[in-house]
């Protein structure tokens, strides 16, 4: 029995463009493996999806998009011979370089989405004789961009009232409660590694609240020049508010921004990967009062 | 065997040369008129029972007791000693607010991680709404749901006690999950218990609910901080203060930010929160200049807590843990979350909480309480952080004046700060209660826990006090609910007793009287609270004996009707009372006339179903009443003697002290007036003791009044006494009942009866009679008829002392004598006659044990009867005349059998040779019996 792993220097598995990516393949077996050579491939691509609600329009081509590749090394680390029995630490480096592509001129940011996917992989293979399978290893590594220097704050302020309020189709504003919200968001221009802040005052409500959310969604839009598809799905809802909250009270906003599900604001040819927050406030019968603010998020200190 | 030894004593008047003897400088009847010292007595009793105390099992309940005693005088010497140490002050309050918080209410649990309970995933909703399917895929599909971990089951209908052994399951899951890796499943159990704080459904068991699961969510902090403390530093032992952010391994780190992250996440507010306090700690991993402003952003945060009540008690799990993290440093996060509630405050009134706790059944004074704990706790550690109390007291009342429904705040602040300063701040505390007084719930509280701080004040300035009692008065007075008015009362009437006048004291009284009597409830209700009241006036009153010259003290005492509430109103007000009164002697008729009313109270209860425990309480109370009081004149003394065993016929205890007070009496009285006094003490005795149960008792009691009439030349009553005592004997018990034990009488019984035989021999005989001493003959007789085993030791040692004292009487001079009494050796001179008849007694006596030495071998007692023959042996070369021949015979035969018998322990045997070698006749014996 032989079993393969590859394991990163860095716990974080976080990697700017133009380090080296260090760490060992580790071979454990209870007997001696003859193989024909050990190989570590670094990949990095962009996969895309056309939303199903918009694949009416691109019948013509295929649900998925072919993936755009960011990065493509390979590398034998070890020569075609014996490994002993035991456990074999072999140690490597790779230099991570992206090469341009369609996406830019260099490598993006790991971002996993709904419709975009952006992920790096390691991957070991060791090929063996005629009659046994290769054994092959994977290992998920992430990019980040280095960090920039902070953007200027962009705070926004609003208030929500029931004349502030685009109705949309809702019941007409002789039937809506009184209220009247004030709302802050200290920068709408911000940092992938802070929280978002701001706060939210209920000055004044008819009825009572139930609840007040603050939601993040992430707006992903493909194609290319032939059309294009643009969603905006959840990445995760987080209540500031639970009940009927004091009036004329600032109720702080705060969320943590989740890593993986978010990168820097990204545009490019074929994609674009854009984020928003929604404040909402919930009034104890269901009724919904929602404020959108888009967000520009950022890699910076 | 031989047939018969006549038995003639020696007459020996040399003795005294012969024999090395003591010098003695006391002995039982020696005519001295001790003056006791009831002080020392006391302090020696004293230092005996603490010596026996390690020896005395503590009854369990009276255990717990001392132990609940101890706790519940824990909080407040914490509080002052050791103000930094939070945990310990926030043990103690845990443990009091699970008391107090509890519920008889059903209680529902949400969780997937408890056996049992009804679903309510989605999908078996769903399998319900789709309700055409058929049975059997029914319940397959709800098998395969079972399997489903996540799927949350509903609990309801828990009792309290099963709601507390859940939470204590579902902190054993999240132990086991985390043991065995699953750690996602030990931090989503995490979650749902938290969640279930959200749940005010049951309100007045929501401080408890806080304190368990609060408990369960430290268990689960604790767990991923040594987690992360381990894959840093290994097993080293690291506290908290010393961890650097920057020694921490990177995986550490890399690990404790995936926690944070998946905290973060976490949709619902509140178990964020909760979550977030919980993993605090675990930020000193990443960087500990973040940790102080992290704790005022989750001060901020939770104002998003629209539920007054969760918002509190999730700002004391805050507190708690910054302090555990930081203990001094943290105070002033406990004044930032109170001003935050202060701020909020007007949240509590919520026109929503109002119904909600309406539809629980609760009153705005329960509902309002639920509070007090949090509220309590906030300002013990804003207190502790702010020195300036004074100041931060007039700032916090100047907040009570502006707000409204203000009572909550008022009444923490009461109780939280310090006396000195609520003393100084008295006056416009009450002005603040005045000026509410209409709509306040908590009014009782508040007024009680002033009057408590009151009580501290060490000398109040007279009219300041009267002023503020006055107003006080008038609020309390105004007061609807009985048992609230009577609360306030017992602390105020400690002030009033510390600082007013006996006046004053009483005006409150008879004003209480009045309100109880037109708050048309029966007083019956309040019993124990009126008793707590009467406590604290009798524990702090500077002098006791004066309450009862107030005319309102005894009718409110005897307020309540019922004979139990009357009983255990008496029987408080006489410990109390006792407790406080150590002085020997009470003179006032007006004291001892209530303190025998309330006797009598205490009496009266007894009947047959009474528990003994209880009669001995009340005996004891009755006998130290019995004991104190005093009448200047000794007739009406007696007389009071008279009528107190009229009154206590019931209690055995109470007659033995009536007797042992008269037995006092009569010695005290001077010898003048005819003895009439003693007579008459000698005749209550006589007629006092037949009415006892224990028969053990009544002989005593016999010996000991007919020692006294001896001693007082009441020669007819002393004489009476002896032969009721020596009817008796036959009659006492093998065994008796004493403690809830059987103890033998056998060791008392035979002291009684060398106690007895030795006072014999000063009583002088009757001369009446025809019979030579005549008791001790119908002493003898008795013995005749006793049903003691002839084997048995007291047997035959009575029998010894008896062969004793015959032949001690029939000697020209007694050995002693008392000096009034003129004993039988003046009587009779040794007449002939006299010894005659006592030699007769003696022969009969030595009879009998010899057959007893029969016995005994027949028995194969030789222990015994090796003993027997040489004590008897000795009586004989003693005591008996050894000219004659018939006693040396018998001496020679006993010495014969004592050494044929020859027991191992032969050392009585030899100091008798030994005495025998130095006596010149001894030595002539001697002689003699080696030759035979």
């Amino acid at each position: 029995m032989t079993t393969l792993t590859i394991s990163l220097k860095r716990p974080s598995k976080v990697y700017h463009e133009g380090e080296v990516i260090a760490g060992v393949v580790v071979v454990k077996s209870n007997s001696d493996v003859r193989h024909e050579g050990l190989v570590l491939v670094m990949e990095g691509s962009v996969n895309l999806q056309i939303s199903s609600k918009n694949a009416g329009i691109f019948d013509a081509f295929s649900n998925s998009i072919k993936p755009i590749t960011l990065v493509n090394t390979s590398m034998e680390i070890v020569p075609a011979g014996k490994i002993p029995v035991g456990v074999t630490e072999i140690p490597f480096e790779m230099p991570l370089r992206g090469r341009p592509s369609s996406a830019g001129p260099g490598l993006l940011e790991t971002y996993h989405g709904v419709f975009v996917n952006v992920m790096y992989t390691i991957q070991c293979s060791m090929k063996r004789s005629f009659l046994n399978k290769p054994l092959n290893a994977v290992c998920q590594f992430f990019v980040q961009y280095k960090h920039q220097d902070p953007g200027p704050l962009k705070p926004v302020r609003c208030e929500i009232t029931p004349a502030s309020i685009r109705a949309s189709g809702a019941p007409s504003r002789a039937s809506m409660p009184n209220f009247q919200l004030y709302a802050e968001i200290d920068t709408t221009v911000c940092a992938l590694d802070k929280p978002i802040t701001g706060k939210i005052r209920v000055d004044d409500c008819s009825v009572q609240i139930k609840s007040i959310e603050l939601q993040l969604v992430r707006v992903e839009t493909c194609g290319s020049t032939e059309g294009y598809s643009r969603d905006a799905t959840e990445i995760q809802i987080i209540q500031v508010g639970e009940g009927d909250v004091c009036r004329s009270r600032d109720v702080p906003l705060y969320m943590v921004l989740p890593r993986l599900f978010t990168c820097p604001t990204t545009t490019t040819t074929n994609f674009k990967i854009e984020f928003e927050l929604n404040i909402s406030v919930i009034f104890e019968d269901d009724y919904l009062v929602t404020e959108n603010f888009p967000i520009l998020l950022l890699r910076c200190r | 065997m031989p047939t018969s030894y006549p038995w003639t004593s020696a007459k020996k008047c040399r003795r005294k040369n012969n024999v090395a003897s003591l010098e003695v400088s006391t002995h039982p009847l020696k005519m001295d008129n001790m003056r006791i010292t009831p002080s020392l007595n006391k302090a020696l009793m004293e230092s005996l029972q603490n010596w026996s105390m390690p020896f005395e099992e503590l009854d369990p309940l009276l255990r717990f007791e001392k132990m609940n005693l101890a706790e519940e005088s824990l909080p407040l010497d914490i509080c002052e000693d050791e103000k930094e140490n939070y945990l310990k002050v926030w043990n103690c309050k845990k443990t009091s607010i699970l008391n107090k918080y509890t519920t008889g209410e059903k209680l529902t649990i949400i969780s997937s991680f408890l056996p049992g309970g009804e679903k309510i995933s989605t999908f078996s909703a769903l399998i319900r709404q789709v309700s055409n399917l058929n049975e059997k895929v029914k319940h397959r599909l709800e098998q395969l749901d079972d399997f489903d971990e996540a799927s949350v089951r509903k609990t309801m209908g828990l009792s309290q006690q099963e709601f507390v052994t859940k939470v204590h399951m579902l902190d054993e899951e999240i132990k086991k999950a985390w043991d065995s890796e699953q750690r996602v499943n030990a931090f989503k159990i995490a979650i749902q218990c938290s969640k279930l704080l959200s749940d005010i459904s049951v309100m007045q068991f929501y401080p408890s609910k806080f304190i368990l699961i609060s408990d369960v969510l430290d268990n689960f902090g604790s767990l991923v901080f040594d987690r992360l403390k381990n894959k840093s530093f290994g097993n080293k032992n690291i506290k908290f203060q010393y961890i650097d952010p920057n020694t921490v391994l990177e995986i550490a780190k890399e690990t404790c930010q995936n926690w944070l992250f998946k905290m973060a996440s976490i949709r619902e507010l509140l178990p964020r929160l909760y979550m977030e306090i919980a993993l605090l700690q675990c930020n000193v991993f990443i960087s500990r200049e973040e940790m102080k402003p992290t704790i005022n952003r989750l001060t901020k945060m939770i104002r998003g807590m629209g539920n007054p009540l969760v918002a509190i008690y999730i700002r004391v799990y805050l507190c708690n843990t910054s302090s555990k993290l930081f203990s001094k440093e943290s105070e002033p996060y406990y004044k930032d979350n109170l001003s935050e509630f202060i701020n909020e405050y007007q949240q509590i009134f919520h026109p929503t909480m109002l119904k909600k706790y309406g539809a629980q059944l609760l009153t705005a004074d329960q509902y309002l309480n639920l509070y007090v704990p949090a509220v309590d706790w906030l300002l013990f550690g804003t207190l502790n952080w702010n020195h300036d109390k004074l100041n931060l007291l007039e700032e916090l009342l100047k907040k009570c004046n502006e707000i409204e429904n203000s009572e909550l705040l008022l009444c923490c602040i009461i109780s939280a700060f310090d006396s000195s300063s609520v003393i100084q701040k008295s006056s416009a505390i009450l002005d603040i209660i005045r000026k509410n007084a209409d709509g306040m719930v908590m009014m009782h509280q508040a007024l009680s826990s002033l009057g408590e701080h009151l009580c501290h004040a060490e000398s109040y300035r007279q009219v300041s006090a009267e002023v503020l009692s006055q107003t006080w008065w008038k609020l309390a007075s105004g007061m609807k609910s009985t048992a609230n008015f009577l609360q306030v009362l017992e602390p105020w009437i400690q002030f009033a007793c510390l600082q007013l006048s006996s006046q004053h004291i009483n005006v409150i009284l008879r004003g209480t009287i009045r309100y109880l009597i037109k708050s048309g409830h029966p007083p019956d209700n309040y019993s124990a609270q009126i008793q707590n009241v009467i406590k604290r006036i009798l524990k702090h009153i500077p002098d006791v004996e004066e309450l009862f010259l107030m005319d309102a003290f005894m009718p409110l005492v005897e307020l309540v009707q019922t004979s139990a509430a009357r009983t255990s109103m008496a029987r408080t007000v006489l410990t109390v009372f006792f407790e406080r009164n150590k002085s020997e002697r009470i003179d006032d008729p007006i004291v001892i006339a209530s303190l025998m009313r309330l006797c009598r109270i205490v009496h009266d209860s007894i009947n047959a179903v009474s528990v003994e425990d209880e009669s001995k309480w009340s005996g004891e109370l009755i006998v130290r009443c019995i004991q104190v009081a005093r009448h200047e004149d000794l007739d009406t003394q007696l007389n009071f003697y008279v009528e107190c065993r009229a009154a206590f016929l019931k209690l055995d205890a109470v007659l033995v002290a009536l007797v042992h007070a008269v037995n006092t009496l009569s010695t005290r009285g001077a010898a003048s007036r005819g003895r009439w006094l003693q007579r008459a003490c000698a005749a209550y005795c006589y007629i006092t003791v037949p009415s006892l149960q224990c028969v053990l008792s009544r002989a005593t009691l016999y010996l000991l009044s007919g020692q006294v009439a001896l001693l007082n030349n009441c020669i007819g009553q002393a004489e009476a006494n002896f032969k009721a005592l020596v009817g008796v004997i036959p009659n006492i018990p093998q065994y008796v009942q004493e403690d809830g034990q059987k103890k033998p009488t056998h060791d008392r019984v035979a002291g009684l009866i060398s106690n007895f035989l030795s006072t014999l021999l000063v009583l002088p005989d009757n001369v009446d009679s025809n019979s030579k001493a005549y008791i001790l003959s119908g002493f003898i007789k008795t013995l005749e008829r006793v049903e003691w085993r002839k084997t048995d030791a007291l047997y035959y040692t009575t029998l010894l002392r008896v062969l004793d004292l015959l032949c001690e009487m029939t000697q020209e001079q007694y050995a002693y004598h008392i000096d009034s009494v003129i004993s039988n050796d003046e009587l009779y001179g040794a007449e002939e006659e006299f010894v005659k008849c006592l030699e007769n007694y003696a022969t009969n006596v030595c009879q009998e044990l010899l057959v007893v030495l029969k016995a005994l071998s027949d028995a194969k007692e030789t222990k015994k009867q090796y003993s027997l023959s040489l004590e008897l042996f000795w009586r004989i070369i003693k005591r008996g005349d050894l000219q004659q021949s018939s006693m040396s015979g018998l001496a020679s035969n006993l010495w014969m059998l004592s050494q044929k018998l020859q027991d191992s322990n032969a050392k009585y045997a030899k100091s008798i040779l030994a005495v025998l070698q130095a006596d010149p006749a001894g030595r002539q014996l001697l002689e003699k019996l080696k030759v035979q």
